[in-house]
Protein backbone atom coordinates (compact mmCIF):
# COMPACT_ATOMS: atom_id res chain seq x y z
CA UNK A 1 0.00 0.00 0.00
CA UNK A 2 2.65 2.01 1.36
CA UNK A 3 4.34 1.26 -1.57
CA UNK A 4 2.03 2.42 -4.28
CA UNK A 5 1.87 5.74 -2.81
CA UNK A 6 5.55 6.12 -2.67
CA UNK A 7 5.87 5.69 -5.93
CA UNK A 8 3.07 7.89 -7.02
CA UNK A 9 4.90 10.91 -5.02
CA UNK A 10 8.52 9.59 -6.57
CA UNK A 11 7.43 9.60 -10.02
CA UNK A 12 6.65 13.55 -9.95
CA UNK A 13 10.48 13.95 -9.11
CA UNK A 14 11.88 11.59 -10.96
CA UNK A 15 10.46 12.19 -14.31
CA UNK A 16 12.35 14.95 -15.04
CA UNK A 17 15.57 13.79 -14.25
CA UNK A 18 15.09 10.27 -15.89
CA UNK A 19 14.04 11.79 -19.52
CA UNK A 20 15.94 9.67 -21.95
CA UNK A 21 16.06 10.49 -25.25
CA UNK A 22 12.81 8.98 -27.06
CA UNK A 23 13.79 9.84 -30.80
CA UNK A 24 15.36 6.24 -31.23
CA UNK A 25 12.05 5.19 -31.06
CA UNK A 26 10.55 3.25 -34.45
CA UNK A 27 7.12 4.67 -35.20
CA UNK A 28 6.97 1.47 -37.24
CA UNK A 29 6.97 -0.38 -34.26
CA UNK A 30 4.87 0.92 -32.65
CA UNK A 31 1.67 -0.98 -35.07
CA UNK A 32 3.44 -4.28 -33.96
CA UNK A 33 2.98 -6.61 -30.81
CA UNK A 34 6.15 -7.78 -30.20
CA UNK A 35 5.49 -11.84 -29.56
CA UNK A 36 7.59 -13.04 -26.36
CA UNK A 37 8.54 -15.82 -29.25
CA UNK A 38 10.05 -14.06 -31.23
CA UNK A 39 12.56 -12.43 -29.04
CA UNK A 40 15.93 -11.92 -31.04
CA UNK A 41 19.23 -12.28 -28.74
CA UNK A 42 20.03 -9.57 -25.99
CA UNK A 43 22.60 -7.51 -28.63
CA UNK A 44 25.01 -6.98 -26.00
CA UNK A 45 25.13 -10.22 -24.81
CA UNK A 46 27.10 -11.19 -28.18
CA UNK A 47 29.75 -8.81 -27.08
CA UNK A 48 30.47 -11.29 -24.27
CA UNK A 49 34.18 -11.34 -24.07
CA UNK A 50 37.33 -9.69 -23.11
CA UNK A 51 36.09 -6.24 -23.68
CA UNK A 52 32.75 -7.10 -22.57
CA UNK A 53 34.46 -8.05 -19.20
CA UNK A 54 35.80 -4.88 -18.94
CA UNK A 55 32.93 -2.74 -19.54
CA UNK A 56 29.17 -3.43 -17.81
CA UNK A 57 26.79 -4.11 -20.18
CA UNK A 58 24.26 -3.15 -17.47
CA UNK A 59 24.24 -1.38 -14.24
CA UNK A 60 22.25 -1.04 -11.05
CA UNK A 61 19.93 -3.29 -9.41
CA UNK A 62 17.00 -4.92 -11.08
CA UNK A 63 14.75 -4.76 -8.10
CA UNK A 64 14.75 -1.05 -7.97
CA UNK A 65 12.57 1.30 -9.76
CA UNK A 66 15.03 3.08 -11.22
CA UNK A 67 16.53 0.51 -13.17
CA UNK A 68 16.99 1.72 -16.15
CA UNK A 69 14.72 -1.23 -18.59
CA UNK A 70 11.95 -0.19 -16.11
CA UNK A 71 11.22 3.28 -18.04
CA UNK A 72 7.67 2.51 -19.07
CA UNK A 73 6.44 0.37 -16.43
CA UNK A 74 4.12 0.32 -14.19
CA UNK A 75 2.97 -3.00 -12.05
CA UNK A 76 4.95 -5.40 -9.88
CA UNK A 77 8.51 -6.17 -10.67
CA UNK A 78 9.32 -9.74 -11.54
CA UNK A 79 12.35 -10.03 -9.98
CA UNK A 80 11.24 -8.97 -6.73
CA UNK A 81 8.21 -11.98 -7.11
CA UNK A 82 10.73 -15.12 -8.06
CA UNK A 83 11.77 -14.07 -11.76
CA UNK A 84 14.04 -11.68 -12.77
CA UNK A 85 14.10 -8.79 -15.19
CA UNK A 86 13.23 -10.66 -17.72
CA UNK A 87 11.78 -14.20 -16.45
CA UNK A 88 8.59 -15.00 -14.86
CA UNK A 89 8.62 -16.53 -11.64
CA UNK A 90 7.83 -20.05 -11.04
CA UNK A 91 4.26 -21.41 -12.22
CA UNK A 92 3.12 -18.42 -14.01
CA UNK A 93 2.72 -17.99 -17.52
CA UNK A 94 3.73 -15.32 -19.55
CA UNK A 95 2.01 -13.05 -21.61
CA UNK A 96 2.58 -13.72 -25.30
CA UNK A 97 1.36 -9.87 -26.61
CA UNK A 98 2.86 -7.08 -24.97
CA UNK A 99 3.34 -3.07 -24.50
CA UNK A 100 7.05 -1.72 -25.76
CA UNK A 101 8.79 0.87 -24.39
CA UNK A 102 12.31 2.39 -25.53
CA UNK A 103 14.93 3.09 -22.68
CA UNK A 104 18.19 3.88 -22.83
CA UNK A 105 21.01 1.81 -21.44
CA UNK A 106 23.73 4.47 -19.69
CA UNK A 107 26.32 1.39 -19.25
CA UNK A 108 26.52 1.40 -23.46
CA UNK A 109 24.96 4.59 -24.18
CA UNK A 110 22.47 2.53 -26.10
CA UNK A 111 18.21 3.16 -26.70
CA UNK A 112 16.78 -0.67 -26.54
CA UNK A 113 13.64 -1.68 -27.14
CA UNK A 114 11.75 -3.40 -24.44
CA UNK A 115 8.99 -5.64 -24.24
CA UNK A 116 7.32 -5.43 -20.90
CA UNK A 117 5.83 -9.37 -20.43
CA UNK A 118 3.13 -9.71 -17.81
CA UNK A 119 3.02 -12.83 -15.68
CA UNK A 120 0.36 -14.13 -15.40
CA UNK A 121 -2.26 -17.15 -13.32
CA UNK A 122 -1.30 -16.17 -9.94
CA UNK A 123 -2.54 -13.13 -7.79
CA UNK A 124 -1.15 -9.87 -7.53
CA UNK A 125 2.59 -9.72 -6.44
CA UNK A 126 2.32 -7.30 -4.21
CA UNK A 127 6.33 -6.29 -4.07
CA UNK A 128 8.62 -3.97 -5.43
CA UNK A 129 5.55 -1.83 -7.58
CA UNK A 130 6.89 0.47 -9.37
CA UNK A 131 5.41 2.97 -11.64
CA UNK A 132 7.09 4.93 -14.33
CA UNK A 133 5.61 6.05 -17.41
CA UNK A 134 8.02 7.51 -20.05
CA UNK A 135 6.70 7.14 -23.74
CA UNK A 136 3.31 5.35 -22.29
CA UNK A 137 0.08 6.57 -23.89
CA UNK A 138 -3.39 5.92 -23.71
CA UNK A 139 -5.09 2.82 -24.17
CA UNK A 140 -6.14 3.78 -27.78
CA UNK A 141 -2.42 2.86 -28.57
CA UNK A 142 -2.34 -0.35 -27.07
CA UNK A 143 1.22 -1.22 -28.24
CA UNK A 144 2.06 1.47 -25.81
CA UNK A 145 -0.17 1.81 -22.86
CA UNK A 146 0.70 0.45 -19.53
CA UNK A 147 -2.57 1.02 -18.32
CA UNK A 148 -4.12 -2.27 -19.64
CA UNK A 149 -4.05 -5.62 -17.88
CA UNK A 150 -1.74 -7.32 -20.64
CA UNK A 151 -2.51 -10.85 -19.63
CA UNK A 152 -3.91 -11.33 -22.77
CA UNK A 153 -3.46 -14.56 -24.43
CA UNK A 154 -2.80 -16.87 -21.56
CA UNK A 155 -5.01 -18.66 -19.87
CA UNK A 156 -5.33 -16.95 -17.01
CA UNK A 157 -6.25 -13.07 -16.60
CA UNK A 158 -5.06 -12.75 -13.21
CA UNK A 159 -1.97 -10.85 -13.09
CA UNK A 160 0.98 -11.46 -11.11
CA UNK A 161 3.74 -9.25 -12.21
CA UNK A 162 5.55 -7.48 -15.02
CA UNK A 163 9.41 -8.56 -16.94
CA UNK A 164 11.41 -6.14 -19.04
CA UNK A 165 12.65 -7.95 -21.51
CA UNK A 166 15.19 -6.67 -24.43
CA UNK A 167 14.10 -6.96 -27.91
CA UNK A 168 16.01 -4.65 -29.66
CA UNK A 169 18.25 -1.73 -30.24
CA UNK A 170 15.89 0.99 -31.25
CA UNK A 171 17.00 2.87 -34.68
CA UNK A 172 17.88 6.05 -34.64
CA UNK A 173 15.60 8.53 -36.56
CA UNK B 1 -22.11 10.57 64.58
CA UNK B 2 -22.69 12.61 61.40
CA UNK B 3 -20.24 9.96 59.30
CA UNK B 4 -22.30 7.25 60.04
CA UNK B 5 -25.27 9.55 59.25
CA UNK B 6 -23.88 10.41 55.95
CA UNK B 7 -23.16 6.80 55.12
CA UNK B 8 -26.17 5.66 55.81
CA UNK B 9 -27.69 8.11 53.93
CA UNK B 10 -25.18 6.62 50.49
CA UNK B 11 -26.19 3.41 51.20
CA UNK B 12 -29.62 3.92 50.97
CA UNK B 13 -29.71 5.78 47.91
CA UNK B 14 -27.50 3.23 46.13
CA UNK B 15 -29.96 0.41 47.23
CA UNK B 16 -32.23 2.44 45.55
CA UNK B 17 -30.75 3.02 42.66
CA UNK B 18 -30.01 -0.66 42.33
CA UNK B 19 -33.79 -1.50 42.95
CA UNK B 20 -34.65 1.33 40.09
CA UNK B 21 -31.82 -0.91 37.80
CA UNK B 22 -34.16 -4.14 38.71
CA UNK B 23 -37.04 -2.91 37.82
CA UNK B 24 -35.79 -1.53 34.61
CA UNK B 25 -37.37 -3.75 31.66
CA UNK B 26 -35.16 -5.42 29.72
CA UNK B 27 -34.47 -4.66 25.66
CA UNK B 28 -36.94 -5.77 23.50
CA UNK B 29 -35.89 -9.24 21.42
CA UNK B 30 -34.94 -7.49 18.51
CA UNK B 31 -36.17 -9.97 15.02
CA UNK B 32 -33.21 -11.29 13.31
CA UNK B 33 -32.88 -11.40 9.03
CA UNK B 34 -33.49 -7.45 8.49
CA UNK B 35 -31.16 -6.40 5.67
CA UNK B 36 -31.38 -2.91 4.75
CA UNK B 37 -32.42 -1.06 1.48
CA UNK B 38 -31.25 2.19 -0.12
CA UNK B 39 -33.52 4.75 -1.99
CA UNK B 40 -34.60 3.84 -5.84
CA UNK B 41 -32.76 7.24 -6.79
CA UNK B 42 -29.56 7.82 -5.00
CA UNK B 43 -29.30 11.67 -3.64
CA UNK B 44 -26.98 13.60 -5.00
CA UNK B 45 -24.66 13.52 -2.15
CA UNK B 46 -23.60 9.88 -2.78
CA UNK B 47 -20.59 8.69 -4.82
CA UNK B 48 -19.90 5.46 -5.63
CA UNK B 49 -16.15 5.02 -5.07
CA UNK B 50 -14.62 2.09 -7.19
CA UNK B 51 -11.54 0.49 -5.35
CA UNK B 52 -9.91 -1.82 -8.17
CA UNK B 53 -7.97 -3.68 -4.91
CA UNK B 54 -4.48 -2.68 -7.31
CA UNK B 55 -2.59 -5.97 -4.64
CA UNK B 56 -5.64 -8.18 -5.14
CA UNK B 57 -7.25 -7.21 -8.42
CA UNK B 58 -10.12 -10.11 -7.89
CA UNK B 59 -11.36 -8.48 -5.12
CA UNK B 60 -12.32 -5.51 -6.76
CA UNK B 61 -15.38 -3.32 -5.28
CA UNK B 62 -17.43 -0.07 -5.27
CA UNK B 63 -18.31 1.78 -2.03
CA UNK B 64 -21.85 3.21 -2.36
CA UNK B 65 -21.05 6.49 0.36
CA UNK B 66 -23.78 9.60 1.54
CA UNK B 67 -20.48 12.27 2.09
CA UNK B 68 -22.87 14.56 3.54
CA UNK B 69 -22.84 12.80 6.61
CA UNK B 70 -20.02 12.65 9.81
CA UNK B 71 -19.42 9.68 10.75
CA UNK B 72 -18.24 6.05 8.68
CA UNK B 73 -21.61 4.35 10.39
CA UNK B 74 -23.77 6.99 8.55
CA UNK B 75 -21.51 7.74 5.14
CA UNK B 76 -21.20 4.32 4.21
CA UNK B 77 -24.62 2.75 2.88
CA UNK B 78 -23.05 -0.26 1.17
CA UNK B 79 -21.14 -1.98 -1.44
CA UNK B 80 -21.03 -4.42 -4.15
CA UNK B 81 -18.14 -6.12 -5.47
CA UNK B 82 -16.36 -5.59 -9.14
CA UNK B 83 -13.83 -8.69 -10.04
CA UNK B 84 -10.52 -8.18 -11.96
CA UNK B 85 -10.52 -4.64 -13.00
CA UNK B 86 -13.85 -4.34 -13.87
CA UNK B 87 -16.12 -1.42 -15.44
CA UNK B 88 -19.66 -0.50 -14.15
CA UNK B 89 -22.61 2.36 -14.98
CA UNK B 90 -25.55 3.12 -13.19
CA UNK B 91 -28.73 3.21 -14.86
CA UNK B 92 -31.28 5.26 -12.99
CA UNK B 93 -34.22 5.00 -15.08
CA UNK B 94 -34.03 1.01 -14.76
CA UNK B 95 -32.96 1.00 -10.92
CA UNK B 96 -29.91 -0.89 -12.08
CA UNK B 97 -25.95 -1.03 -11.46
CA UNK B 98 -24.94 -2.47 -14.38
CA UNK B 99 -21.32 -3.95 -13.81
CA UNK B 100 -18.94 -6.22 -15.98
CA UNK B 101 -16.67 -8.74 -14.43
CA UNK B 102 -14.24 -11.35 -14.81
CA UNK B 103 -13.82 -14.33 -13.18
CA UNK B 104 -11.68 -18.22 -12.99
CA UNK B 105 -13.63 -21.56 -11.69
CA UNK B 106 -10.25 -21.73 -9.88
CA UNK B 107 -9.91 -18.13 -8.26
CA UNK B 108 -7.10 -17.38 -10.57
CA UNK B 109 -7.21 -20.44 -12.66
CA UNK B 110 -9.46 -22.20 -14.60
CA UNK B 111 -12.06 -21.55 -17.25
CA UNK B 112 -12.27 -17.95 -17.41
CA UNK B 113 -15.85 -16.16 -17.35
CA UNK B 114 -16.77 -12.57 -18.48
CA UNK B 115 -19.77 -11.80 -17.31
CA UNK B 116 -22.44 -8.28 -17.29
CA UNK B 117 -23.68 -8.47 -13.46
CA UNK B 118 -26.95 -6.34 -12.97
CA UNK B 119 -27.21 -5.12 -9.88
CA UNK B 120 -30.51 -3.22 -8.30
CA UNK B 121 -29.71 -0.30 -6.62
CA UNK B 122 -32.33 -0.59 -3.69
CA UNK B 123 -31.28 -3.95 -2.40
CA UNK B 124 -27.67 -4.22 -4.18
CA UNK B 125 -28.43 -7.47 -4.94
CA UNK B 126 -27.31 -9.29 -8.28
CA UNK B 127 -30.64 -9.64 -10.21
CA UNK B 128 -29.62 -10.86 -13.25
CA UNK B 129 -26.06 -11.43 -15.27
CA UNK B 130 -25.74 -12.00 -19.07
CA UNK B 131 -22.26 -13.96 -19.91
CA UNK B 132 -20.23 -12.80 -22.00
CA UNK B 133 -18.16 -13.70 -24.77
CA UNK B 134 -14.43 -14.83 -22.85
CA UNK B 135 -11.70 -13.27 -23.14
CA UNK B 136 -12.47 -9.91 -24.87
CA UNK B 137 -13.59 -7.28 -22.53
CA UNK B 138 -11.06 -4.36 -21.43
CA UNK B 139 -9.58 -4.54 -18.38
CA UNK B 140 -7.20 -1.99 -17.36
CA UNK B 141 -7.31 1.10 -14.83
CA UNK B 142 -11.16 2.54 -14.35
CA UNK B 143 -12.69 4.15 -17.45
CA UNK B 144 -15.95 6.30 -17.15
CA UNK B 145 -15.58 5.34 -20.90
CA UNK B 146 -15.48 1.11 -21.41
CA UNK B 147 -19.21 1.33 -20.76
CA UNK B 148 -21.83 3.46 -22.34
CA UNK B 149 -25.36 3.01 -22.68
CA UNK B 150 -27.66 3.63 -25.30
CA UNK B 151 -31.52 3.49 -27.09
CA UNK B 152 -33.05 5.18 -24.23
CA UNK B 153 -30.93 3.17 -21.78
CA UNK B 154 -31.74 0.07 -23.34
CA UNK B 155 -28.40 -1.24 -24.72
CA UNK B 156 -25.37 -1.87 -22.92
CA UNK B 157 -22.17 -1.32 -24.98
CA UNK B 158 -19.52 -2.92 -23.92
CA UNK B 159 -15.90 -2.29 -25.05
CA UNK B 160 -13.32 -4.79 -25.76
CA UNK B 161 -9.65 -5.30 -25.97
CA UNK B 162 -7.96 -8.38 -26.92
CA UNK B 163 -5.94 -6.31 -28.12
CA UNK B 164 -8.26 -6.28 -31.34
CA UNK B 165 -10.51 -4.09 -30.56
CA UNK B 166 -14.43 -3.90 -30.63
CA UNK B 167 -18.08 -3.47 -29.27
CA UNK B 168 -20.13 -6.09 -27.56
CA UNK B 169 -23.54 -4.74 -27.52
CA UNK B 170 -26.81 -6.17 -24.77
CA UNK B 171 -30.34 -5.64 -24.95
CA UNK B 172 -30.98 -4.78 -21.33
CA UNK B 173 -34.63 -5.81 -21.18
CA UNK B 174 -33.81 -9.29 -23.04
CA UNK B 175 -30.40 -10.01 -21.05
CA UNK B 176 -29.11 -11.27 -24.50
CA UNK B 177 -26.20 -10.20 -26.27
CA UNK B 178 -27.36 -8.74 -29.42
CA UNK B 179 -24.11 -8.55 -31.55
CA UNK B 180 -20.70 -7.49 -31.75
CA UNK B 181 -19.23 -4.34 -33.15
CA UNK B 182 -15.64 -4.18 -34.75
CA UNK B 183 -13.82 -1.24 -34.36
CA UNK B 184 -10.07 -2.02 -35.65
CA UNK B 185 -7.57 0.20 -34.71
CA UNK B 186 -10.32 2.52 -32.43
CA UNK B 187 -11.15 2.13 -28.65
CA UNK B 188 -13.76 3.16 -25.91
CA UNK B 189 -17.12 4.35 -26.64
CA UNK B 190 -18.31 7.60 -26.43
CA UNK B 191 -22.11 7.92 -26.82
CA UNK B 192 -22.98 9.45 -30.30
CA UNK B 193 -26.84 10.04 -30.49
CA UNK B 194 -29.16 7.52 -29.13
CA UNK B 195 -28.31 4.84 -31.83
CA UNK B 196 -24.37 5.76 -32.04
CA UNK B 197 -21.46 5.20 -31.22
CA UNK B 198 -17.62 6.88 -31.71
CA UNK B 199 -14.33 5.73 -30.78
CA UNK B 200 -11.06 6.61 -30.10
CA UNK B 201 -8.42 5.82 -32.98
CA UNK B 202 -4.52 5.31 -32.70
CA UNK B 203 -4.23 7.31 -36.31
CA UNK B 204 -5.56 10.66 -34.38
CA UNK B 205 -9.28 10.69 -35.89
CA UNK B 206 -12.37 9.15 -34.55
CA UNK B 207 -14.90 6.61 -35.76
CA UNK B 208 -18.44 6.54 -35.75
CA UNK B 209 -20.93 3.89 -36.09
CA UNK B 210 -24.34 4.72 -36.36
CA UNK B 211 -27.07 1.83 -35.40
CA UNK B 212 -30.62 0.49 -36.46
CA UNK B 213 -33.25 -0.52 -34.24
CA UNK B 214 -31.77 -3.77 -34.21
CA UNK B 215 -28.81 -3.36 -33.34
CA UNK B 216 -27.54 -3.99 -36.40
CA UNK B 217 -24.61 -1.36 -37.87
CA UNK B 218 -26.68 1.32 -40.49
CA UNK B 219 -23.12 3.17 -41.00
CA UNK B 220 -19.60 4.00 -39.96
CA UNK B 221 -17.38 6.97 -40.90
CA UNK B 222 -14.16 8.33 -39.78
CA UNK B 223 -13.54 12.01 -39.21
CA UNK B 224 -10.59 13.72 -40.41
CA UNK B 225 -7.12 13.71 -38.17
CA UNK B 226 -7.35 16.01 -35.51
CA UNK B 227 -4.45 14.47 -32.65
CA UNK B 228 -1.31 12.87 -33.23
CA UNK B 229 -1.00 9.82 -30.91
CA UNK B 230 2.78 10.03 -30.30
CA UNK B 231 3.58 13.36 -30.33
CA UNK B 232 0.40 15.24 -29.24
CA UNK B 233 -1.49 12.73 -27.29
CA UNK B 234 -5.10 13.66 -26.61
CA UNK B 235 -6.10 11.86 -22.57
CA UNK B 236 -9.13 8.99 -23.82
CA UNK B 237 -11.25 10.69 -21.01
CA UNK B 238 -13.51 13.69 -21.54
CA UNK B 239 -15.93 16.07 -19.96
CA UNK B 240 -19.14 15.67 -21.26
CA UNK B 241 -21.28 18.60 -21.86
CA UNK B 242 -24.19 17.55 -23.65
CA UNK B 243 -23.35 16.60 -27.23
CA UNK B 244 -19.60 17.85 -26.91
CA UNK B 245 -16.83 16.10 -25.61
CA UNK B 246 -13.91 18.03 -24.09
CA UNK B 247 -10.74 15.71 -24.26
CA UNK B 248 -7.90 17.07 -22.37
CA UNK B 249 -4.44 16.80 -23.95
CA UNK B 250 -1.18 16.35 -22.40
CA UNK B 251 0.07 19.83 -23.59
CA UNK B 252 -2.52 21.53 -21.61
CA UNK B 253 -4.96 22.71 -24.72
CA UNK B 254 -8.46 20.77 -24.23
CA UNK B 255 -9.95 19.10 -27.65
CA UNK B 256 -13.71 19.57 -28.03
CA UNK B 257 -15.17 17.06 -30.28
CA UNK B 258 -19.07 17.51 -31.19
CA UNK B 259 -20.94 13.91 -31.10
CA UNK B 260 -24.47 14.81 -32.19
CA UNK B 261 -25.67 11.71 -33.86
CA UNK B 262 -23.32 11.52 -36.92
CA UNK B 263 -19.82 11.96 -37.86
CA UNK B 264 -17.66 13.04 -34.67
CA UNK B 265 -16.19 16.50 -35.67
CA UNK B 266 -13.47 17.81 -33.41
CA UNK B 267 -13.93 21.14 -33.10
CA UNK B 268 -11.41 23.83 -32.45
CA UNK B 269 -8.90 23.50 -29.15
CA UNK B 270 -8.04 25.46 -26.54
CA UNK B 271 -5.66 26.05 -24.10
CA UNK B 272 -6.97 25.44 -20.26
CA UNK B 273 -3.63 27.55 -19.02
CA UNK B 274 -3.11 31.15 -19.14
CA UNK B 275 0.14 33.35 -19.00
CA UNK B 276 2.79 32.18 -16.60
CA UNK B 277 1.01 29.06 -16.38
CA UNK B 278 2.83 27.04 -18.77
CA UNK B 279 4.37 24.51 -16.89
CA UNK B 280 0.27 22.92 -16.16
CA UNK B 281 -0.89 20.33 -17.65
CA UNK B 282 -3.51 17.83 -17.25
CA UNK B 283 -2.52 14.79 -14.85
CA UNK B 284 -3.79 11.50 -13.30
CA UNK B 285 -6.67 8.81 -13.97
CA UNK B 286 -10.22 10.27 -13.00
CA UNK B 287 -9.12 13.59 -14.35
CA UNK B 288 -12.21 15.25 -15.36
CA UNK B 289 -15.77 15.43 -14.93
CA UNK B 290 -18.50 18.00 -15.52
CA UNK B 291 -21.64 19.39 -13.47
CA UNK B 292 -25.11 20.16 -13.85
CA UNK B 293 -24.16 23.83 -14.97
CA UNK B 294 -22.17 23.31 -17.60
CA UNK B 295 -18.74 23.81 -16.08
CA UNK B 296 -16.05 21.31 -16.72
CA UNK B 297 -13.42 20.52 -14.04
CA UNK B 298 -10.08 19.32 -14.41
CA UNK B 299 -7.60 17.61 -12.52
CA UNK B 300 -3.92 19.90 -13.35
CA UNK B 301 -0.39 19.44 -12.14
CA UNK B 302 2.22 22.58 -12.14
CA UNK B 303 5.04 20.28 -13.63
CA UNK B 304 3.56 18.00 -15.83
CA UNK B 305 3.58 19.86 -19.52
CA UNK B 306 6.24 18.92 -21.77
CA UNK B 307 7.45 16.06 -19.51
CA UNK B 308 7.45 12.57 -20.58
CA UNK B 309 5.61 10.01 -17.97
CA UNK B 310 4.44 12.39 -15.75
CA UNK B 311 0.51 12.56 -17.24
CA UNK B 312 -0.31 10.02 -14.64
CA UNK B 313 1.05 11.63 -11.67
CA UNK B 314 -1.80 13.19 -10.40
CA UNK B 315 -2.26 17.15 -9.46
CA UNK B 316 -2.28 19.72 -6.90
CA UNK B 317 -5.22 22.12 -8.09
CA UNK B 318 -8.46 21.44 -9.91
CA UNK B 319 -9.42 23.67 -12.29
CA UNK B 320 -12.57 24.41 -13.40
CA UNK B 321 -13.92 25.72 -16.72
CA UNK B 322 -17.08 27.83 -18.71
CA UNK B 323 -16.13 25.97 -21.83
CA UNK B 324 -18.44 28.00 -23.93
CA UNK B 325 -16.58 31.27 -23.08
CA UNK B 326 -13.26 29.60 -22.69
CA UNK B 327 -12.93 30.61 -19.25
CA UNK B 328 -11.84 29.53 -15.86
CA UNK B 329 -14.20 30.16 -13.11
CA UNK B 330 -12.72 28.36 -10.52
CA UNK B 331 -9.30 27.08 -9.17
CA UNK B 332 -9.47 24.63 -6.18
CA UNK B 333 -6.08 23.95 -4.45
CA UNK B 334 -6.05 20.46 -2.79
CA UNK B 335 -5.19 19.99 0.37
CA UNK B 336 -2.18 16.91 -0.11
CA UNK B 337 -2.74 15.75 -3.57
CA UNK B 338 -5.40 14.65 -6.44
CA UNK B 339 -5.10 11.01 -8.29
CA UNK B 340 -8.92 10.61 -9.63
CA UNK B 341 -12.15 13.62 -9.15
CA UNK B 342 -15.97 13.19 -9.49
CA UNK B 343 -18.29 15.81 -9.62
CA UNK B 344 -21.89 15.43 -7.87
CA UNK B 345 -25.26 16.51 -9.86
CA UNK B 346 -27.79 19.09 -9.21
CA UNK B 347 -27.14 23.12 -8.55
CA UNK B 348 -24.91 22.97 -6.01
CA UNK B 349 -22.16 20.44 -6.74
CA UNK B 350 -19.56 19.05 -4.41
CA UNK B 351 -16.37 17.52 -5.82
CA UNK B 352 -14.44 14.00 -4.52
CA UNK B 353 -11.29 13.59 -5.10
CA UNK B 354 -8.82 10.36 -4.28
CA UNK B 355 -5.83 11.54 -2.39
CA UNK B 356 -2.92 9.20 -2.98
CA UNK B 357 -0.99 10.24 -0.23
CA UNK B 358 -3.18 8.20 2.26
CA UNK B 359 -5.85 6.80 0.04
CA UNK B 360 -8.74 8.84 1.79
CA UNK B 361 -11.29 10.50 -0.54
CA UNK B 362 -12.05 14.78 0.33
CA UNK B 363 -14.97 16.40 -0.25
CA UNK B 364 -14.81 20.09 -1.92
CA UNK B 365 -17.04 22.45 -2.70
CA UNK B 366 -17.65 23.12 -6.49
CA UNK B 367 -19.01 26.94 -6.08
CA UNK B 368 -16.32 28.02 -3.48
CA UNK B 369 -13.89 25.81 -3.99
CA UNK B 370 -13.40 25.10 0.09
CA UNK B 371 -12.36 22.24 1.32
CA UNK B 372 -15.33 20.12 3.57
CA UNK B 373 -14.35 16.94 4.73
CA UNK B 374 -12.26 13.92 4.45
CA UNK B 375 -13.84 10.38 4.37
CA UNK B 376 -11.76 7.80 5.06
CA UNK B 377 -11.64 3.81 6.92
CA UNK B 378 -14.51 2.70 4.94
CA UNK B 379 -12.61 0.00 3.82
CA UNK B 380 -11.13 1.75 0.91
CA UNK B 381 -7.56 0.77 -0.14
CA UNK B 382 -6.83 1.83 -3.95
CA UNK B 383 -10.11 3.79 -4.39
CA UNK B 384 -8.94 4.54 -8.63
CA UNK B 385 -12.21 5.79 -10.00
CA UNK B 386 -15.19 8.08 -8.16
CA UNK B 387 -18.24 8.30 -9.99
CA UNK B 388 -21.10 10.88 -8.56
CA UNK B 389 -24.85 9.40 -8.18
CA UNK B 390 -26.80 9.75 -11.29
Amino acid sequence: MMSFIDRLLEQRARSVAQRAPRRGMLKALGGVLVGASALPLLPVARAAGPEGAARPQETGSDTDCDYWRYCAIDGFLCSCCGGSANTCPPGTEMSPVTWIGTCHNPADGRNYVISYNDCCGKPGCGACLCQRDEGDRPPYRPDKTNDINWCLGTSSASYHCSAAVVVGVAFEE
Amino acid sequence: MMKKGLFVALLTALSVLVSAEEVRPPLAVEPTGIIETLPERYPADWFLVHDAAFFHMSDGKVYVLDTDKDSIGDQVQGMFPLSLMGSFIEAPSRGEILAIETFHTRGTRGDRIDVLTIWDTVNLSAIAEVILPAGKRFMGMPERVALQLLKGDRWLAIFNLSPSTSVTLVDLDTRAVLGEIPTPGCSFIYSNGDLGLSALCADGRMLTVLLNEDGSEKSRILSDVFFDSDDSPIFERPARVGDIAYFPAFDGRVQPVALTGSAALPMASWSLFGKGEESWAPSGIGIDGEDDLGRIYFLMNSEANGVEGMHNAGGSEIWVFDPEARRRVLRIPLEAWGLSLAVSRGEEPKVLVTNPTDMSVELYDGLSGSFIKKLTGFGQETPLLLRGAQ
